[in-house]
């Protein structure tokens, strides 16, 4: 399909930020796959995302999807803003299929280097223990044949393959491991993120941003992108809808550190469709947990492509450097 | 046509009986395909009006009995539909004045006739890819010279079934991009939809510029055994083959230009020129450009993008030519960004824009869909409308047609049952003898889909056992269709008429009267008694497909009546149209340079024998400066330039008569054969001689025949620019004072001006003079001056080349270049000037590249 001119210009894709290559594991609470009880939590959440152009460039586009959501009993957005240096020549701001606030960028006069810089406050409210109201996995097919809908939300969307994910053999047998056939649709979702916990090894050198999901199974290595793409690809091998959620999490400085700054990142991790009844769970295979008022959400979507914080083209002779700071820092309610 | 490899599985079972009953009717997704309202084909006997339907005064009833009697032994198969033959073995009507004319004539005859057709289309450049193993090629087109007949009167009817499933398929792509209540309300299963590659999320929810989603579409058709017409799958992307339907058409006219001159055959033209008048409608400002958007050169159905783009006069572009700019489309032209207002899309939707759909698409434009948000741009079809492709939609599309339409689908679909519920499923395992399985997101018809779809027939009884256990698990993605049996058509193999499967695809374009139906199709005939061998890759052929009225037809010509004629320049030229012919300038003048050198070369090696001379030594140094070998006669680099050429041309097709196209093949292909076996000395000479003179050909036809605007102009300053480099760089490499003996010889004769020399200078050749003739002679077409005379000429002529009194850098680059050498003296010249001038050429290459080229 791809024909090339003889013109030497090429279009680079500019690799999209690498969620959680620089912030290996999170808080790290005596949380054992299950939901506790936290408290509403309100952050001031910032994300500096810079690239350095090799050679100067003209006329990038981008698509950012970088703003925290509200989500009516989950989070809430207080106040946010995103600018980017130089100042974008074209901007729209608007909502895609999956609800996500995206802006577009067009830099059309010649520049070296682009920041771009999100801030917001967000509210996040206490999550309650989740009681598993969930079908077991054999009924579950009849609830999906019940829901006729087309919504954003609807399971529908996040079963069989999706652009970044297809189907795969090995990952369908390892989520088969060990499933009974009276376990509940969330029990199974809650083994396969302690088992994924367990047997991969947390390490971003192991796999770049365009791993498959696949690449990172063979190794068992990767980063919290390579954990929860393998996650979705066994859970719906099983037949139960998942999908991939970007957003941030707050961590908490080594024992007896100052925290850094710009030392957070941006987080990735699961979610569930555990049935009508309990609808949409959250669980994080990084850090084995179900993801609590620590986890801020940023996008939902089928894959990281449809949720990708960057993804820009332009015209280019030479290569770039991207580099990302994200502070998640708690602020006090109320004393 | 995109028939890039062979179906494994065929789809013919021993027995094809009717579609199953609608037992399954009640459940959401049911196929009954047979009993609809659709009335039987002109099929029996009794059906069809007697006598002569077409003669023109010919007696067409007449016995076949004459020299050919091609329709002699002519058997229909049993069990299945013949075109021609009704089912009591008679010719039908509307095929008797062919066959009679067929029978008038003999083998030498028909022969002839048939090369007629083959000669139009190689010299219209029709040719098909073919995917081999190893490498794809360009293949003669496969013309099945027989047309297939249909009469006007069943056309009628299928016509308005066709009119109605474009209908209800517009109603369909309006439901799924709008509120989706097709699924909310239990019409169509969600899986199908949001499960399916083609549901492209981005485009829910912003409505077409002008109203619509479909604009164009095409059918693929077959005619079962009981001879009622089905649809076996619905094209919405980007159909292909309406050009290629003309193409069949006028090759076929010229074979039988005297029988389609007395048949009432309905003309293709009118069909275009509404489509063409729809698409001009569609403009939202007069100065909106229409193009025919194309994934590229790569692409299987390039030749017909760009024989459309022409047919209609409309821009052929590429993903690359186009920018959005404040949520408008624009095109970039040598005279700067010009509006698009309307694209007709040959490139799968997917791949339109980076940014937001497959993001590893190169050949697309970021930032289309705000465009199309911003409802500035009309693509013909919208983009998403792939959907409707979708094999399993045909299960549905009954019950949809009645609750959307409020009638019956009037056309059936091929039976098709969806394999995601259990009552299909069941019934499919217990009919698995007669069904062929296939993916149910397909958006091919069965027998044309790579081999994915099993014909349950071809099975073994272990495999169908773990059929019912993959129905079981995998049943969402597949769907049974029921295997029909194609009817045939007459197909001339071996000295006479052989019955051959055939399939057809037909189109309907939206116009301001509505859908029209084109009166004609793309006819597809198998290579075998297998409809599995239909496609081209498989080694079927391509027909014509006549509509035969009783009643002289209307012929309307696509040039516009007399009073209406305008005189318009051409439209602005794409900068990479720009680029291409730019380049193609070069190259070729690189050929021609390289082949002047070698010639001589070879003429002197041929006297000696002794390349280690010292001229030849000189000269081989410098071609091995430039890349060229002289050990090889016919040197690698050689043939890169001339492919280089090609490749250059071939992205502007559009833009390129088919003598021109032809000849440059020709060059390629010759020096391919020299490659192969011409040796060092005098045969090496020869065989530069007779490229140099193909060149000459090649250059004639650019100098007689290319319209002297824009495009021409950027060719002409490729070679101008690239016949100065070369004799600069030529000439510099030679201006030292101690050159072997015989150098200034070979220059004049590497610049082809030895008699002129003679004529001009009484003396012998000395630097001097030499220098004089081909430096700065301003009347010797080879001399460099020359070369900078001609650019700075056709730089002036450049958009914005001199505005308000000011010149643009690239014409006052073209202007310095020419007065500084026009004002130096022979003596002044040396080798500093060259290597100056050599530079400054590069530089001028440079300027006029960002200028314009980019």
């Amino acid at each position: 399909m791809d024909a090339k001119g003889i013109d030497e210009a090429f279009s680079t894709r500019m690799s999209p930020d690498e969620p959680g290559r620089t912030n290996p594991r999170a808080p790290a609470g005596p949380i054992d796959g299950r939901a506790l009880k936290q408290s509403t939590m309100l952050y001031d959440i910032t994300l500096r995302i810079t690239y350095r152009y090799e050679v100067p460039v003209s006329g990038g586009r981008h698509v950012i999807r970088a703003m925290p959501l509200s989500i009516p009993g989950r989070q809430r957005l207080i106040a946010g803003s995103l600018t980017a240096t130089p100042l974008p020549d074209e901007r729209y701001d608007r909502q895609d299929f999956f609800g996500n606030a995206v802006t577009g960028l067009l830099l059309r006069k010649t520049h070296e280097k682009l920041v771009l810089r999100m801030q917001s406050r967000v509210v996040v409210e206490s999550q309650t223990e989740t009681v598993d109201l969930s079908p077991p996995l054999a009924l579950l097919g009849a609830d999906l044949d019940a829901v006729w809908s087309m919504t954003a939300d609807s399971p529908h969307h996040f079963l069989g393959t999706s652009p970044r994910l297809g189907e795969d053999a090995a990952i369908a047998a390892y989520a088969r491991e060990g499933v009974e056939a009276d376990m509940s649709v969330l029990q199974i979702a809650r083994r396969l993120c302690s088992a994924i916990h367990t047997d991969f090894t947390y390490d971003p050198k192991a796999t770049t941003v365009d791993s498959t999901p696949r690449d990172a199974f063979k190794i068992k290595r990767g980063v919290c992108q390579d954990f929860a793409h393998v996650m979705i690809v066994a859970l719906r091998a099983l037949g139960i809808p998942a999908g991939y959620v970007s957003g941030f999490l707050r961590t908490l400085p080594p024992p007896g550190k100052e925290r850094l700054e710009g030392a957070d990142a941006m987080h990735a991790w699961v979610r569930v469709w555990c049935g009508p009844t309990l609808g949409w769970i959250e669980l994080d295979p990084t850090n084995d947990m179900a993801a609590g008022s620590d986890h801020i959400v940023v996008a939902y979507g089928r894959d990281y492509s449809d949720v990708a914080p960057v993804i820009g083209v332009l015209k280019s002779y030479g290569s770039h450097e991207t580099h990302q700071a994200v502070d998640v820092i708690p602020v006090k309610i109320g004393g | 046509m995109s028939d890039p490899m062979t179906p494994k599985a065929s789809p013919h079972a021993t027995d094809a009986p009717p579609p199953a009953d609608s037992a399954l009717a009640g459940g959401k997704a049911s196929a009954k395909a047979a009993q609809t309202a659709f009335p039987a084909a002109a099929a029996g006997a009794g059906a069809a009006k007697p006598g002569p339907a077409a003669a023109g005064g010919k007696p067409a009833e007449k016995p076949v009995a004459a020299k050919l009697d091609p329709g002699a032994d002519y058997k229909s198969l049993p069990g299945i539909a013949d075109e021609m033959m009704d089912t009591t073995g008679a010719v039908r009507p509307v095929w008797r004045p062919l066959l009679a004319a067929l029978g008038r004539m003999d083998e030498a005859e028909l022969a002839n006739r048939f090369a007629r057709a083959d000669r139009y289309l190689r010299d219209a450049g029709v040719f098909y890819r073919a995917y081999g193993s190893t490498e794809n090629s360009e293949r003669a087109w496969p013309l099945s010279y027989i047309p297939i007949l249909i009469a006007d009167n069943e056309w009628q009817v299928l016509s308005r079934g066709i009119v109605q499933r474009a209908e209800l398929l517009e109603r369909m792509a309006a439901d799924l991009y709008g509120e989706n209540r097709l699924v909310a309300e239990g019409f169509l299963p969600p899986s199908l939809v949001a499960g399916n590659p083609e549901f492209l999320r981005p485009m829910v929810g912003i409505p077409p510029a002008d109203g619509h989603y479909l604009h164009f579409c095409s059918f693929e058709i077959g005619r079962g055994p009981d001879g009622n017409w089905w649809v076996l799958s619905d094209r919405t992307e980007a159909p292909s083959g309406a050009g290629f339907a003309l193409e069949n058409r006028v090759a076929t006219a010229r074979a039988f230009s005297d029988i389609y001159a007395e048949t009432h055959v309905h003309r293709l033209a009118s069909f275009f020129g509404s489509f063409r008048e729809t698409l001009q409608a569609g403009k939202r400002h007069p100065d909106d450009r229409i193009a025919v958007l194309t994934p590229g050169v790569a692409n299987e159905t390039y030749f017909e993008h760009a024989y459309i783009a022409r047919y209609l006069g409309f821009m052929l572009l590429e993903g690359e030519d186009l920018t959005v700019v404040e949520g408008k489309v624009m095109v970039r032209t040598v005279a700067g960004l010009k509006p698009v207002g309307v694209l007709w899309r040959r490139l799968d939707s997917v791949f339109a824009d980076p940014l937001e759909l497959n993001q590893r698409s190169h050949i697309g434009t970021p930032g289309i869909l705000e465009a199309l948000r911003d409802q500035t741009v009309t693509f013909v079809n919208a983009l998403g409308t792939g959907i409707l492709e979708t094999r399993a939609l045909l299960a549905f599309m009954p019950r949809i047609c009645r609750h959307l339409l409020g009638e019956e689908l009037l056309l059936p679909s091929i039976a098709t049952w969806w394999c995601g519920q259990q009552p299909e499923r069941q019934h499919v395992a217990a009919e698995l003898e007669k069904m062929v399985i296939g993916p149910a997101y397909s958006t091919r018809p069965f027998f044309d889909d790579n081999g994915q779809s099993v014909l349950g027939a071809s099975l073994r009884d272990t495999a169908k056992a773990s059929i019912a256990e993959w129905l079981a698990s995998d049943g969402v993605k597949l769907v049974g269709q029921e295997v029909v049996k194609l009817s045939t058509t007459p197909a001339w193999v071996n000295g006479k008429l052989i019955p051959r499967p055939m399939s057809l695809r037909v189109y309907a374009a939206r116009t301001r009267d509505g859908w029209q139906v084109m009166p004609g199709g793309f006819g597809r005939i198998s290579s075998g008694e297998d409809a599995a061998a239909i496609t081209m890759q498989a080694g079927g052929s391509a027909a014509d497909v006549w509509i035969v009225s009783d009643k002289p037809v209307e012929r309307i010509s696509l040039l516009p009546p007399e009073e209406s004629f305008i005189r318009t320049m051409p439209g602005s030229l794409p900068s990479r149209a720009a680029d291409n012919l730019f380049w193609l300038g070069r190259y070729i003048e690189r050929a021609e340079g390289a082949l002047r050198i070698l010639r001589a070369w070879h003429g002197r090696y041929a006297e000696s024998a002794d390349s280690s001379m010292p001229l030849l030594k000189m000269f081989t140094d410098y071609l091995a400066a430039v890349d060229i070998d002289t050990r090889q006669p016919v040197p690698d680099s050689l043939m890169a330039n001339i492919d280089s050429a090609l490749f250059s041309a071939s992205n502007i097709r559009d833009r390129f008569s088919a003598d021109g196209w032809l000849a440059l093949n020709d060059l390629s292909k010759t020096v391919r054969m020299f490659q192969a076996h011409v040796q060092a000395g005098d045969d090496a000479t020869h065989a530069m001689t007779v490229l140099l003179r193909k060149l000459a050909g090649f250059a004639g036809l650019v100098h007689e025949n290319m319209y002297r605007f824009t495009g021409w102009r950027f060719l002409s300053i490729g070679r101008y620019l690239e016949r100065g480099m070369h004799m600069t760089r030529l000439l510099g490499h030679m201006s030292e004072p101690d050159v072997p003996d015989g150098t200034l010889d070979m220059l004049l004769e590497i610049g082809d001006s030895v008699m002129t020399h003679r004529r001009r200078y009484n003396v012998n050749t000395v630097q001097l003079t030499v220098t004089d003739l081909l430096a700065l002679d301003p009347l010797n077409p080879r001399s460099i001056l020359y070369q900078l005379n001609e650019i700075r000429a056709q730089v002036e002529e450049l958009p914005e080349a001199y505005t308000k009194g000011h010149m643009s850098p690239v014409y006052r680059e073209a202007m310095r270049l020419h007065s500084g050498l026009a004002v130096t003296t022979t003596e002044a010249v040396d080798r500093a000037l060259y290597t100056r001038l050599e530079n400054d050429l590069e530089r001028f290459s440079g300027i006029l590249a960002q200028t314009y080229l980019n």
